[in-house]
């Protein structure tokens, strides 16, 4: 996945090596970030807000000055070099076009700056502009274009100097779900075509897993995990991570031995079960205090003759139906678990009250680390 | 919604309405008339500025172009106020951009510096300037009498400038231009005037009607050769009340016309665009 030789061989290799950043006296927003973004690859930033992941993509771009480390494009520092000697193409979150020069001109703005004529700037600009399904617009103004097609002139014109990288500060948070969604799918095939490497910053997990190649997931200015969207899904290195990609249970509980890939842990409630080893992130040793992590459409709801080798008896205390799955909302004793279920219907929907056995595979589990464990 | 809140208005809400005009419509006419009734009186067929004024002649108009020294006077005021503008324009803008979206200790102090003329009386002013540039023999001097007119002109200009910062310029717009390879001149060029245009027609409308009939000032700093039009008015009232004194306060109107005239044409060409 990280080969670079899986990519189109266009854009540039962009190292961020060690790079704090704190604003004044104040405490680090952005504590000790390494990352490679590999030419053509789409690598995103994932957090939620205030992990320090927007001023990452401005220590980049240049509009903050970094506290510490080093920032490089194919090994050239970048670091002293102002935000407009830089090559960079950058999508705001509102997209910040200017009012007042037509789309064509927005579009030709930075062929402008660097000195293209102006022929060969409408000529580029024209060309861009169709590759982003916008042709026969060049004459508008921004304000008479939807909030969709503005995101695409400011795609164009970020894409039309072919900068080092793209850039992108949730470029779609202004969208409504279905455009989103749409243009998620358009940007992704539009990188796919001019082969450019992508660094987009989003709080969306969904966006996130659709779009990237790898993700990185933060918090509190640090980079929890990063890789591929599978990797950080299926293999969270951290209890954070597991619950902010998707929805997960976790559960308290103490580990009391390693058995093979399995961590054994005796749950609040005094039962016994299993999970496997985090491939990433720390490996439990017994005593730790450690959280299973069960993805909700991970658990089942066992009938009477069926078994798994991890069990747990609760209490039904919700059902809601939810179209594409059923959600079960469950009492164990000390705790809620959430189960999804596609295998419900009107009449075997199970009443609040009933008591039920849940059961998971040990293997769709993880025993992760618990780095604050509360008594 | 709106439309059908109209439709059932009720008659408690017609006779607000009527209440309200009758409030208005005095108010309205107060501020108008003193603008309105110095018309007629330049057309008086008299030699003495009166109300009400005999019909009808344009005789005032004809001496008061035909008199060298009142001319001269109108001369100089446009001459004053015109620099006044572009040198409070340059310095009210400049101050404008360089405070907005800044944030270091002691900025509302300079902005509060860059405002004083507007708070502080006049007269003080007035006095100030005067036993600061009598010293340099610059009372009497029209580049000077334009400067400390400036002075007065800059903060209408800063604040309308700073305006339309406010709501055209966001920090996106200028990070996205400097990410496009614009320098400092581009930047400014780019997405710095076009943000601060409507700002500084505005201001400048505002600083000249502001300069051009200010008195006070230009009272103390009056010599033999500056005398602005509303001085000579002023001394024209206290000695001899000609109607030329009317006729004058006419191209004062006027002006004040034209220069709605021109904002509001500004808007509109704006809000089309």
């Amino acid at each position: 996945m990280n080969d670079p030789s899986l990519f189109q061989r266009s854009g540039r290799r962009l190292d961020v090596e060690g790079v704090w950043k704190a604003y004044g006296s104040q405490p680090f927003v952005v504590r000790d970030v390494t990352f490679v973004l590999e030419p053509g690859e789409f690598l995103t930033l994932l957090g939620p807000s205030g992990s320090g992941k927007t001023t990452i993509l401005m220590l980049i771009a240049g509009f903050e000055t970094l506290s510490r480390g080093k920032i490089r494009v194919d090994g050239r520092d970048i670091v002293g070099q102002p935000p407009e000697r830089r090559n960079f193409g950058i999508v705001f979150q509102g997209y910040a076009l200017f009012p007042h020069m037509s789309v064509l001109d927005n579009v030709a703005f930075p062929l402008r700056m660097k000195g293209v004529g102006a022929r060969e700037r409408a000529r580029q600009a024209g060309e861009i502009l169709e590759k982003v399904g916008l042709n026969g617009l060049g004459s508008r103004r921004p304000h008479e274009l939807s909030g969709g097609q503005q995101q695409r002139v400011a795609l164009a014109r970020a894409l039309v100097f072919e900068p080092d990288a793209l850039l992108l500060d949730e470029p779609l948070g202004a969208l409504d779900r279905k455009l989103r969604e749409q243009l998620q799918i358009e940007i992704k095939e539009i990188q796919r075509r001019v082969g450019v490497s992508v660094l987009l910053v989003t709080h969306d997990q969904d966006e996130a897993m659709m779009m990237s190649d790898r993700i990185a997931v933060m918090a509190d200015g640090k980079i929890m995990q990063i890789g591929s969207p599978a990797d950080v899904y299926l293999h969270p290195a951290t209890p954070f991570v597991a619950g902010f990609l998707g929805e997960t249970n976790l559960m308290p509980g103490i580990c009391c031995g390693l058995e093979g890939d399995r961590v054994v842990i005796r749950f609040r409630n005094g039962e016994l079960g299993r999970a496997g080893i985090p491939r990433f992130g720390g490996r439990p040793v017994p005593g730790d205090a450690v959280l299973a992590s069960i993805r909700p459409e991970r658990i089942r709801i066992l009938k009477p003759d069926q078994r798994a080798d991890s069990l747990i008896e609760g209490k039904i205390v919700s059902c809601a139906f939810l179209g594409r799955h059923a959600r079960y909302v469950i009492d164990v004793g000390n705790q809620l678990v959430a189960v999804s279920t596609t295998d419900w219907s009107e009449t075997s929907a199970l009443a609040p009250g009933t008591r039920v056995r849940l059961g998971w595979l040990s293997e769709d589990a993880q025993g992760l680390v618990d780095q604050h464990p509360r008594s | 919604m709106a439309r059908s809140d109209v439709g059932q208005m009720s008659p408690n809400a017609g006779l607000g309405r009527i209440l309200l005009f009758a409030a208005c419509i005095p108010i309205l006419v107060l501020l108008v008339l003193p603008s309105l009734i110095i018309v007629p009186m330049a057309l008086t067929k008299g030699d003495l500025i009166q109300f009400p004024p005999i019909w009808i002649s344009i005789h005032a108009f004809t001496d008061y172009l035909g008199d060298p020294a009142w001319v001269d006077s109108t001369v100089l005021s446009f001459k004053v106020s015109i620099l006044a503008v572009a040198v409070g324009a340059v310095a009210g803008a400049t101050a404008a951009i360089a405070l907005h979206g800044r944030r270091f200790p002691g900025r509302n102090l300079v902005a509060g510096l860059i405002m004083s003329p507007i708070v502080v009386p006049a007269i003080v002013l007035a006095l100030g300037d005067y036993l600061l540039l009598s010293p340099f023999q610059l009372i009497g001097n029209w580049i000077a009498l334009a400067v400390v007119h400036a002075i007065h002109v800059t903060p209408y200009v800063f604040i309308s400038v700073q305006t339309s910062l406010t709501v055209g310029l966001s920090t996106a717009l200028l990070r996205s231009a400097r990410s496009l390879g614009a320098g400092h001149f581009s930047v400014f060029r780019f997405v710095h005037w076009p943000a601060i245009r409507p700002g500084l027609l505005a201001g400048g409308i505002l600083g000249f009607a502001v300069s051009f009939d200010d008195v006070v000032l230009s009272l103390f700093m009056q010599g033999p050769n500056t005398i602005t039009l509303p001085v000579r008015m002023f001394t024209a009232i206290e000695y001899d009340l000609t109607p030329k004194i009317a006729a004058s306060a006419s191209v004062f109107i006027a002006l004040a016309v034209i220069g709605l005239l021109v904002h509001s044409l500004g808007t509109a060409r704006r809000t089309a665009a």
